[in-house]
């Protein structure tokens, strides 16, 4: 824009308004500052987006047992440990599990599919009882009664060298399908 | 009024604006002299401090959302936006060199008030911005240890040595400013605290006092304001494309070059060479030519004095450059500005030489670019470590060589402190697994808070519990009927009905005989 019609020249001008010119002036800041603002935006959607899986999301397994031990027809609890990969942090988690030995050990999990709570086995009714809520489950995990929705989470399993081994996850809670985090 | 109205495309707009805001008003009082050409435009350093100002705010949120202000945690959350993070690094380089350009931003922008002789009617626009300068320079001294590589580190050091070097309060100021007399966990937390709370809370009250608080009156009368919206409006359109370009200036280099980031302090190799920010090159460079004790008061006093002696140029009232020649006893601001301004600069460009003409200096400069490069292409390592002490006790039921393997697994952290028990009974004691649990308690306990009692996740550990002051028998079995009144709900429910008075008993006092180990 020429600099002779700006300062002081421009006093003069003001009583006969150039209206496509003033809304070009008003454009021009408004155009940049939307310029930089989504470019930011973009980026700053990219940052804070939530990743759906961590970046070596390869599949990792604990070790529950020695298959030798697993006998009876009881549920036997187990504690495992567990590797938690999540953004910056590398975390060993400890978590229970209950194989079934009569069930091919079928291997479940102790978190109650209602709010989260560790579920106990009670050998006078041969269910499973969630503490907190009174959720029941029957044996074999499938839902008795109680507020929960679902039977008790079964978890991936395999066997190597004689020992029992677990893929340790966790599922959104409350929910009647079974979804899986992570 | 209805004349007036007609120089507006949108008139309700306008009259919304000065009816309920202070918007028109602030645009009317920077006004000061309706310049036009280069004057004019000297003058959008305004606009493009505010944008890169703007852009700091913005970016350092971004980066607070993943940075962690821990000895642990730093370098590695750090690493993870670099290298993980989606436009992480290019975010953290407008961070990282837009403080470089925000400072050169202001000392520009003083340089054209200066020139402008701006300062003399409207000294406080004049010392905000001298204070602004400040502050973005104090920022930029914190914010360099936040990344907590050797870089940080040093730089670190530095600053605790020119602390410490204050006459005076010199040892007073360095034990305040490390939280100690090392650098510590304590230090990184008080630096992040100062970069991200105090110091930003400082450029936010300035920025204030100079729109909302102050009014300076410039070249032209109240009513003359009035008139010159047009030119106010050329003005902002000339501020916006100006501020526009530097953010694409700014934006390409940030895409081009990486903000530095070497491996973690702790692994820095001996003869590191530390380096300072582009904007306290100048400073660094001097300390060469300055013996010990002399250099830490120089590199106090000199900075304080070049932001005293600005802040107070409009009370010195210089007269303006064109009569300084004639007047050449009265011009000590105009000497100040000069010297401080050829001063830094030359300080600045020598820095750059030596570093590139010293052959040892160059070498091991080169030496610690390729360790960056080599770090920066390197996969993230996330940090590693264990959340409970329920594992550690699982695993190697309570031996101690194996108990110092678990934790040497997790990342190492100067300032951790042994636990307080380990001092008080150094050697194992009873055995946890002597006496089994109720049965009553591996039916309704066991699930959350383990088969010994030793607890999983959020579930807490009973074992120790009883060593607690006033967690009796009975105050445990009270625990269970009404865990709300200990704060425990939802995640404990009551066992009022649940379990029987004996049962209760029980449960409490084999909790309550769950003693330590180690």
């Amino acid at each position: 824009m020429p600099d002779s019609d700006s300062g002081k020249s421009s006093r003069r001008e003001e009583s006969s308004p150039d209206r496509g010119r003033r809304d070009f002036l008003l454009l021009i800041p408004l155009g940049i500052f939307a310029g930089v603002a989504a470019t930011i935006a973009t980026a700053a959607f990219r940052y804070l987006r939530p990743t759906l899986s961590s970046p070596s999301s390869q599949p990792k397994w604990s070790n529950v047992s020695p298959v030798s031990e697993l006998k009876g027809e009881k549920p036997i609890m187990r504690s495992i440990v567990a590797e938690h990969q999540a953004g910056w942090a590398s975390t060993m988690e400890e978590h229970f599990v209950y194989v079934l030995p009569n069930q091919n050990n079928k291997v479940l999990s102790s978190v109650c599919p209602h709010e989260g709570c560790n579920v106990a086995w009670r050998d006078d009714v041969n269910e499973f009882f969630c503490p907190c809520h009174d959720s029941y489950f029957a044996a074999d995990g499938s839902r008795i009664n109680g507020p929960s929705r679902r039977g008790l989470d079964p978890l991936p399993t395999r066997e190597k060298d004689g020992v029992l081994q677990v893929q340790y996850q966790t599922f959104v809670n409350n929910t009647e399908e079974r979804i899986a985090r992570g | 009024m209805a004349e007036a109205e007609e120089r507006y495309r949108y008139p309700w707009l306008h009259r919304w604006l000065s009816r309920w805001t202070t918007l028109t008003d602030i645009e009317r009082s920077l006004i000061d002299d309706p310049e036009s050409g280069l004057k004019a435009w000297a003058r959008t350093t305004a606009g493009v401090v505010a944008m890169l100002l703007a852009l700091q705010i913005v970016t350092g949120i971004l980066l607070g959302f993943y940075y962690v202000p821990s000895t642990e945690s730093a370098h590695t959350t750090v690493a993870y936006v670099e290298k993980v993070v989606p436009t992480g690094a290019w975010l953290r380089s407008l961070h990282h060199y837009g403080s470089q350009w925000l400072t050169l931003a202001l000392v520009l922008h003083l340089a054209q008030m200066f020139w402008r002789a701006s300062y003399r009617r409207r000294p406080v626009g004049w010392i905000g911005s001298v204070l602004l300068l400040l502050l973005v320079l104090a920022e930029g001294a914190t914010g360099y240890s936040l990344p907590w590589d050797a870089r940080a580190f040093f730089g670190t050091r530095v600053t605790e040595g020119i602390a410490g070097g204050l006459p005076l309060v010199g040892s007073w100021s360095r034990r305040w400013l490390l939280g100690g007399m090392e650098i510590t966990p304590i230090t990184l937390a008080r630096f992040f605290a100062l970069h991200t709370l105090v110091l930003p809370a400082l450029i936010f009250m300035v920025t204030a006092l100079r729109l909302f608080v102050f009014r300076e009156r410039g070249l032209v009368s109240e009513a003359e304001e009035r008139q010159l919206e047009r030119w106010m409006h050329q003005q902002i359109a000339r501020n916006a494309v100006v501020a526009g370009l530097v953010f694409i200036a700014l934006s390409l280099y940030a895409a081009r070059y990486y903000a530095p980031l070497g491996p973690a302090a702790d692994t820095a190799a001996p003869g590191y060479l530390p380096r300072p920010g582009a904007q306290f090159l100048w400073l660094f460079q001097m300390l060469k030519y300055l013996p010990g004790r002399a250099a830490s008061i120089v590199a106090v006093a000199l900075p304080a004095l070049i932001i005293t002696g600005l802040a107070m140029l409009p009370f010195l009232n210089p007269p303006p450059l064109r009569r300084v020649m004639a007047h050449p006893r009265r011009n000590m601001g105009v000497v100040l500005f000069v010297l401080g301004f050829t001063l830094v600069t030359g300080m600045t460009i020598m820095a750059y030489v030596k570093d590139a003409t010293d052959p040892l200096t160059r070498a091991q400069l080169s030496r610690q670019e390729a360790e960056e490069a080599a770090f920066r292409a390197a996969p993230f390592v996330p940090l590693r470590s264990r959340t409970s002490e329920s594992v550690i006790d699982e695993e190697t039921d309570g031996e101690e060589t194996t108990e110092s393997n678990n934790t040497a697994t997790a990342s190492p952290s100067p300032g951790a402190s042994p636990p307080p028990e380990a001092s008080v009974s150094p050697k194992p004691s009873t055995q946890v697994s002597a006496t089994r649990p109720p049965a009553a308690y591996i039916t309704h306990c066991s699930g959350c808070h383990g088969t010994r009692g030793q607890g999983a996740s959020i579930y807490p550990r009973l074992i120790g519990v009883s060593s607690k002051p006033r967690r009796t028998v009975e105050d445990l079995i009270n625990m269970m009927n009404d865990p709300a009144s200990y704060g425990l709900d939802p995640l404990m429910p009551s066992f009022a009905t649940k379990l029987s008075e004996s049962e209760k008993r029980e449960i409490a006092e084999w909790t309550a005989a769950l003693k330590k180990r180690r």
